[in-house]
């Protein structure tokens, strides 16, 4: 019993680049709406959302939404004409299609990079190369490092007078002469951390690439439950079609397309069927203690 | 079974003439656990360094070193790495990778062990050292304790067979080094692991070790069970001066041996040796009332909006010429309160004076410049250029209590830790400040420069100049200190005159306090101890002369 986010980082990885991938590239207006929904529903069921962010995408959604219609003027539906321009209802839909488009893969990438913490990243990166792990995560380690490094510099060297804050110029000359002397000591101190390195037996042949985390059997299911939505939903895409200009038209009429509808739905509620079984059997588990 | 067996080892450095080792030999069997002490350059880290292979550095090398029994240029390069671990000096640079337990399993990972008994082992020492609270945690995030904790279990989970130490302790806090040594001590009761350090804070090392080294000049000057070096030292004052309080104590009052090495040994050797009939000095504190140099009043700070206060209310104030230690644990905000008064932080209310003109008053750099100055807890944080003499040119020149001359064509990362202190203090006494603010000076100093510090201290006093110190080293605080205060919780608790400071409080105080308490009163230095000691009778002889 685990919360999607608790899930194998690889397999999270896999879902969320088919389930936004596939927004990405199709601009059928159900495949859209599906998606959006999905986002949506999963960014505010996990919690964590700020209603300033929300407020700022809402924003985002209706300034771009707004945008077409007065600056494309294709289609065959006039509403009313502004300084002489025709607005027009198609270019009104596409401009709220490709705005809902963009919000629901803004979304996608937001649950994205809340679930995927920077260890689950380097996890997966791991898998692809084990030497490309490592080095990430020393850098991200010297990162940390160096910034500690530069600011306790700043303030030592401010306490001496030396780093003067009055004007730019002051201000460019200190940031580099601090520049110049976090190099000298990223260079020390690695030697430190290349013998550190080299007394653990770094470099004397094969290296193991050890992980926390584990692919259980829960984690293949789920993964065979992704592939084969994304590939009903590709294998129906070509099935889809739709218009926007001169009129706006829609068909998902042949069983394919229909099957491709279902099973890429099937897919962007994924999270949230999980999320919601783990609620129901917690709610439950807890009544009974 | 001798498990690592020295003979006539000899190291010199490329281009250099005198030999940084010099016919050392030795033999160390399982389960000892060996301290090497000596003067910063007696050539101790080059020999530990010398029986690690991988970290051996490059010049000639003579004479044989041999790990059970096979020679160490022989061993498998897996067996090379994980039966002879090694621990390093700085905490924070050893660390390579972001993740505790990413760190841990490093040493296996390049082993190639499979990943079931990496998982095992990892689990195995994090739980013996406690650390799996912290396991998933960012290693930036820990403490410089925590940081050399993970850096020995580290080691550990390779299971090595010895486990070589230079100068693990000397970054971290007193109490965190007491912890960090009686983790070793257990290692080696527990699992009969072999240990070698390198030590100078040797007050905590020498009761716990079997066997002392003293090095002196690349050669090995003394090898025996500690009780029996320390009579022989008498004659090395600068070596002396880094041994417990107790086996200090016992030489300067040229008492016959058994030496005693902790607190209690050497309250044993009080009661019985001597009466107590005198209890105290004759004390000339001065009193001062001079104006304030520096002056808290009511000031409250915290890092961020949602976090504690780190300073709550704290009123304070330090008079001209004194001498102001302040001490506290790790996390009571005096290091902040040392940077608000510099500041380098503002506080959200309250009111900081300097020279009684409140700090946003010294417009631009004038605060800066001939008024007051902080040496910070790192000190290479202060260095800049690439030479010490590039370092010291762009300050203006001023009169220094000590000389640095002969340091002056070397870089000055190439300093020892207490050259590197001093450098950057010249650095900062070049403003020429009236108020001097130095946070944790004596951190990684042996005895020897420590005493020529505290000197250069008393020197700068004398010269006008008012001293503020934030340290953990309470035998600092005790030798130069006007007045002590106690910090705890953002807040001062205590200040009092150091020996009236040291007597009333049982915890954060000097050994000698602890040995003396309710037998004499105010002591608080070895000096002080050995003083009252000569004016009182000595019992033994006594009860001697009546039979």
């Amino acid at each position: 019993m685990r919360s999607f986010a608790a899930y194998n980082p690889f397999v999270l990885t896999v879902y969320f680049f088919a389930v936004s991938g596939f927004a990405m590239f199709s601009m059928h207006p159900a495949v859209t709406c599906i998606s959006l929904l999905g986002a949506v529903l999963l960014r505010l069921t996990r919690g964590g959302v700020s209603l300033r962010g929300s407020m700022l995408l809402l924003g985002f959604f209706l300034l771009t939404a707004l945008i077409n219609p007065l600056v494309s003027h294709h289609g065959a539906t006039v509403l009313f004409v502004l300084n002489d321009n025709p607005v027009t209802l198609e270019s009104l839909i596409y401009g709220i299609f490709a705005s809902a488009s963009m919000l629901s893969i803004l979304c996608w990438f937001g649950s994205f990079s809340r679930m995927m913490t920077r260890d689950k990243l380097l996890y997966v990166c791991g898998r692809l190369s084990p030497k490309l792990a490592l080095v990430l995560s020393m850098a991200m380690r010297y990162v940390a490092l160096l910034g500690q490094q530069a600011r306790k510099t700043a303030q030592a060297q401010k306490a001496l007078g030396l780093y003067k804050e009055d004007s730019l110029y002051d201000k460019l000359r200190g940031g580099i002469r601090i520049f110049s002397v976090l190099l000298t000591w990223a260079l020390e101190n690695g030697i430190t951390t290349a013998d550190s390195m080299a007394a653990r037996g770094y470099g004397i042949g094969k290296r193991t690439h050890f992980a926390i985390f584990r692919f259980t059997r829960a984690d293949g299911a789920l993964l065979a439950a992704i592939v084969l939505c994304t590939a009903l939903t590709l294998s129906g895409a070509g099935a889809l079609s739709h218009s926007f200009y001169p009129y706006f038209t829609v068909s998902a009429s042949t069983p394919l397309a229909v099957c491709s509808l279902i099973s890429y739905a099937i897919l962007a509620i994924l999270p949230l069927c999980i999320d919601g079984k783990e609620a129901i059997r917690w709610h439950s588990s807890l009544s009974r203690m | 079974m001798a498990q690592l067996t020295l003979s006539h080892v000899s190291f010199t450095y490329p281009q250099t003439e005198r030999a940084a080792v010099c016919d050392v030999s030795c033999s160390i069997g399982r389960g000892e656990f060996v301290a090497i002490c000596g003067a910063t350059g007696s050539g101790k880290s080059s020999l530990l360094r010398l029986l690690k292979r991988e970290l051996t550095p490059l010049g000639t090398l003579s004479g044989e070193i041999r790990f059970m029994g096979t020679e160490l240029a022989a061993l498998s390069n897996a067996d090379a790495a994980a039966k002879i671990g090694f621990v390093l000096q700085r905490p924070e640079q050893q660390i390579v990778t972001d993740k505790v337990w990413h760190e841990l399993a490093f040493g296996l990972e390049n082993l190639h062990i499979p990943q079931e008994i990496i998982a095992r082992r990892i689990a195995e020492m994090a739980s013996w050292f406690g650390i799996s609270q912290w396991f998933d945690r960012d290693v930036s995030t820990l403490s410089g304790g925590q940081k050399q904790l993970l850096n020995l279990a580290a080691v550990m989970v390779m299971q090595p067979d010895i486990l070589i130490l230079d100068e693990p302790t000397a970054q971290l806090d007193p109490i965190a080094a007491v912890d960090f040594l009686n983790t070793l001590r257990r290692l080696c009761t527990e699992f009969s692991l072999t240990i070698l350090i390198a030590e100078h804070r040797l007050e905590d090392v020498v009761p716990l070790c079997d066997r002392l080294l003293i090095m002196e000049d690349g050669a090995l000057l003394h090898d025996g069970a500690p009780r029996d070096i320390i009579a022989k030292l008498r004659q090395k004052p600068e070596i002396l001066c880094a041994m417990p309080a107790a086996a200090r104590l016992h030489c300067a009052l040229e008492l016959p041996a058994p030496c005693p090495l902790t607190v209690r040994e050497g309250r044993d050797m009080l009661e019985t040796r001597y009466c107590n009939t005198v209890r105290a000095l004759p004390q000339n504190t001065p009193v001062r009332n001079n104006a304030a140099a520096l002056t808290f009043r009511d000031v409250y700070f915290r890092y961020g909006r949602h976090e504690p206060d780190v300073v709550s209310g704290l009123s304070l104030e330090v008079h001209e010429g004194e001498i102001f230690c302040i001490l506290g644990g790790n996390g009571s905000g005096k290091s902040t309160a040392l940077q608000l008064a510099a500041r380098l932080q503002k506080p959200h209310a309250g009111d900081i004076r300097v020279f009684g003109k409140r700090l946003k008053d010294y417009k631009n750099q004038s605060l800066y410049n001939g008024c007051l100055a902080m040496l910070p807890q790192d000190v290479q944080t202060v260095f800049l250029r690439n030479t010490v003499a590039e370092e010291l040119a762009e300050m203006p020149e001023v009169q220094l209590p000590f000389d640095l001359r002969h340091l002056y064509s070397k870089h000055p990362y190439d300093l020892s830790g207490g050259e590197q202190q001093l450098c950057a203090l010249a650095k900062v006494l070049a403003q020429q400040p009236q108020l001097l603010l130095l946070d944790e000076p004596t951190k990684g100093l042996d005895a020897h420069t420590k005493q020529k510090f505290t000197a250069i201290l008393r020197a700068l006093q004398a010269q006008g100049m008012t001293i503020v110190i934030v340290t953990h080293d309470t035998e600092l605080a005790a030798d130069c200190a006007d007045r002590c205060a106690l910090f705890f919780r953002g807040n001062v608790v205590s200040v009092d005159a150091p020996r009236k400071f040291f007597a009333e409080s049982s915890f954060y105080t000097t050994a000698v306090s602890r040995m003396t308490r309710q037998f004499f009163d105010n002591a608080v230095t070895v000096e002080d101890a050995a003083a009252l000691c000569r004016r009182n009778q000595r019992r033994d002889l006594r009860d001697r002369d009546c039979q």
